[in-house]
């Protein structure tokens, strides 16, 4: 038997993977991560901070028998996330923060103070898989594509691999409902949480407003330009604005439209139709291979570059501190701040943050 | 091992004597002292001949004795129940105080100045437990004042000099408080020669209760009540008496003074093993407050780790039950001002506070140095390396 520290957020996944961990004999620790404050007031730390989530997670440990604690983590967090969300945002640029979190804050917490506490493995609910074929641990989609998280882990450093554990892996979210039910888990009919968990409203632009001087460009008004320069109209601030997004443009237009770019220099909002917003050059920055060997020139991967967004072929241009994509078909909403990320098959090889992204008509242009 | 409760200044388990004194009064004794028929005249007695015993181990009158429901509200009553009194009547006392004092008492004194304008000085204490006295007499100047200084300290067991700061105090038509929670039953307590107008204690402190305490109102000391209602404790604390409370602490109350000096002389004797043991086990680490004076059942280390929450938990995990500063900052981590008001705000120990009492003994002492050497070994190797 040995000693696992399962992070616990207070959803029903955490809680279901805790459960398994116990049945499986193991000693567990549940631990929840206060990341963030909601009324930005540390000093009250009692009466915010996501209390709802761990009272739930407390609960659920309380009736599984394990201890609970809190790890707060606020400090690093604000910092590696929170600020990183608003700076990006800022250059005009679309982040992701839980990738942010899972590569630079929770996974790191998770093991340094696993080993404090005597913890040999970590463990979380997240709907991934670690494959061993005999050539050490591989880190895989989840069985339930639907509910699959590789995306948002691809940057876990590999020598972590051997000691991370995914109870859901091999689960689809409708068995591990049924488990949470049949164990009568406080959280099993808890519904699932689509927001950023800092951005509880769901309005971002509020905490820019926020967290950014109120005078920032990001936040002032600029032109809605066509790809040929046209100013078609004004924006309130090109923070409000993502590639691929096709809401909040305004009517009037003969055909749907885009915004294909967004540029902060200029404040200008860039819109085309969809066949002006399909990429297939991509440059993806800040790399970290899951995999001991990155792929080398010429390797054939397939690539997904948004959530939930299905992968498609690319070809491995070059690879060094960045790497460039040359992508088999056009794809929409090739967005910079987004992650790129790498697989062969199921396994995930590794990934980074889109940098830019073109048209090979331009390149060789 | 069986897991260890070292963590007595924070609770302390019901002693089975106390038990047995309350267990009428919940059950067939269930009255209302204040209903005139035979149920509320038992219940009446068993109250009043509680008072008279906690009155006759302290050596004050019956009628100085208010039963409260703890400690935090008996320092609640007596700082802002004074303050409002005086404030009533003439002019409203300055409040005087020290740093390292309770939560209980610094946080009513901050929100009197918030709230309604008290003037608050929160005097320094230094490391050994002194007090500036020429500071105090400063503070005490030129106005109508309230000293409330703690006797033990609940994070360190750092005696504070009472009686010395009552003396000025009283010289200059000062009333003094005394927060006593973790001096009752430790140190030898003499209200008369401490010579204190208002006096705290609590009963799960001391093997007694939860939710039950006194104040001990000297008098002719005027207060305002906190609750208004149905008039009984003299009205400053309205409210169905609890007739179990105040029995079982009245038990416990005269156990632990009776029991005082042997009980300190056998943790007296726990504690030097154990700080002999940790110094020998964990070189760099300190015993908060070891230069001053202390009540024997705290041992207070600064242990050289950065991360003193993740220290608490491995402690937990291998079954070794500890605080940091003192109990009341649970859930996430929080620094505690005792220790920032000692050793400066940038104080790089990690505090855990072992506390002994009843049933606690030199192997369990011990038991938790090894544990805790081993544990503190995983956050800097070198700490442990130079033991044996």
């Amino acid at each position: 038997m040995s000693r696992v520290l399962v992070a616990m957020s207070g959803g029903v996944d955490s809680s279901v993977a805790a459960a398994l961990l116990v049945e499986a004999g193991h000693e567990v620790v549940g631990v929840t991560m206060k990341t963030f404050c909601y009324s930005e007031t540390p000093a009250h730390g009692k009466t915010c901070c996501g209390l709802d989530g761990i009272a739930d997670a407390k609960r659920v440990a309380d009736a599984l028998g394990i201890v609970h604690y809190v790890f707060d983590v606020e400090e690093d967090f604000t910092r590696d996330v929170i600020d990183d969300f608003v700076a990006e945002y800022a250059r005009g640029r679309t982040p992701n923060p839980c990738v942010r979190c899972n590569s630079n804050t929770k996974f790191r917490d998770l093991m340094a103070r696993g080993r404090l506490l005597g913890c040999d493995r970590i463990a979380t609910g997240h709907y991934v898989r670690i494959e061993d074929g005999g050539e050490g641990p591989r880190l895989a989609r989840g069985r339930d594509l639907s509910k699959d998280q590789s995306y948002f882990l691809w940057g876990l450093p590999a020598e972590m691999l051997p000691h991370l554990l995914f109870p859901l892996g091999a689960l689809t979210k409708t068995e591990v409902r049924e488990r949470a039910r049949a164990l009568a888990l406080a959280t099993a009919e808890k519904p699932e949480s689509q927001e950023i968990c800092f951005v509880p409203t769901g309005d971002y632009r509020d905490l820019l407003r926020r967290r950014l001087d109120g005078a920032h460009p990001a936040l002032e008004p600029g032109a809605i330009v066509a790809t040929d320069g046209r100013e078609l109209g004004r924006h309130e601030g090109f923070a409000g604005f993502t590639v691929g997004q096709r809401r909040g443009l305004g009517g009037g237009f003969s055909e749907p439209m885009y915004v294909v770019e967004i540029r902060p220099g200029a404040r200008e909002v860039v819109v085309g139709t969809r066949e002006e917003l399909g990429r297939d050059v991509v440059r993806v920055g800040e790399l970290n291979w899951v995999e001991a060997e990155p792929p080398v020139p010429g390797a054939r991967v397939s690539v997904q570059l948004r959530y939930r967004a299905p992968a498609v072929e690319a070809e491995v241009e070059a690879v060094g501190d960045e790497l460039l994509l040359r992508l088999r078909e056009p794809q929409p909403a090739v967005t910079p701040g987004q992650s790129a990320v790498l697989f062969t098959g199921d396994r995930v090889l590794g990934g980074g943050r889109i940098e830019r992204a073109w048209r090979v008509s331009d390149v060789s242009a | 091992m069986d897991p260890l409760y070292l963590d007595h200044a924070a609770t302390s388990p019901l002693r089975p004597e106390v038990r047995e004194a309350m267990a009428p009064f919940l059950d067939a004794r269930f009255g209302n002292a204040s209903s005139r028929h035979r149920w509320g005249r038992e219940a009446a007695a068993a109250l009043e001949d509680a008072r008279a015993d906690v009155a006759e181990v302290l050596g004050v009158r019956p009628s100085e004795i208010l039963f409260v429901r703890g400690g935090t509200e008996s320092d609640n009553l007596a700082l802002v129940g004074a303050w409002r009194a005086g404030r009533s009547r003439s002019a409203p006392p300055r409040l005087v105080t020290t740093a390292v004092e309770h939560s209980a008492v610094l946080e009513a004194a901050r929100w009197l100045r918030e709230a309604e304008g008290a003037e608050v000085r929160e005097l320094d204490v230094s490391p050994d437990g002194r007090l500036d006295l020429d500071a105090l007499e400063e503070a005490l100047d030129g106005t109508p004042a309230l000293l409330s200084i703690m006797s033990v300290n609940n994070e360190t067991g750092l005696r504070l000099p009472v009686a010395e700061a009552a003396a000025l105090a009283r010289a200059r038509g000062a009333l003094v408080h005394t927060d006593a929670a973790q001096a009752v039953g430790k140190i030898p307590l003499s209200i008369a020669e401490a010579s204190v107008d208002l006096l705290t204690a609590t009963g799960h402190k001391i093997n007694g209760p939860k939710g039950t305490g006194i104040l001990f109102v000297r008098e002719g000391t005027v207060l305002e009540p906190l609750l208004h209602g149905g008039g009984q404790e003299r009205g400053l604390r309205p409210g169905t008496e609890d007739v179990a409370g105040a029995v079982g602490f009245a038990c416990a109350l005269r156990l632990a003074v009776a029991e005082q000096a042997e009980s300190a002389r056998r943790l007296e004797t726990i504690r030097s093993s154990f700080g002999r043991a940790i110094r020998d086990a964990i070189p760099g680490a300190r015993v908060n407050g070891s230069g001053g004076p202390r009540a024997p059942h705290v041992s207070s280390l600064g242990l050289p780790v950065e991360d003193g929450a993740a220290l608490l938990m491995a402690l937990d995990l291998e079954g070794v039950a500890v605080s940091g500063g003192s109990a009341c900052h649970s859930g996430a981590e929080s620094s505690s001002h005792v220790i920032a008001a000692l050793y400066g705000p940038d104080d790089p120990m990690a505090t855990v506070r072992f506390s002994f009492g009843l049933g606690t003994t030199e192997e369990d002492a011990l038991a938790a140095v090894a544990v805790t050497r081993e544990v503190v070994g995983r956050f800097s190797p070198r700490a442990a390396r130079a033991a044996p």
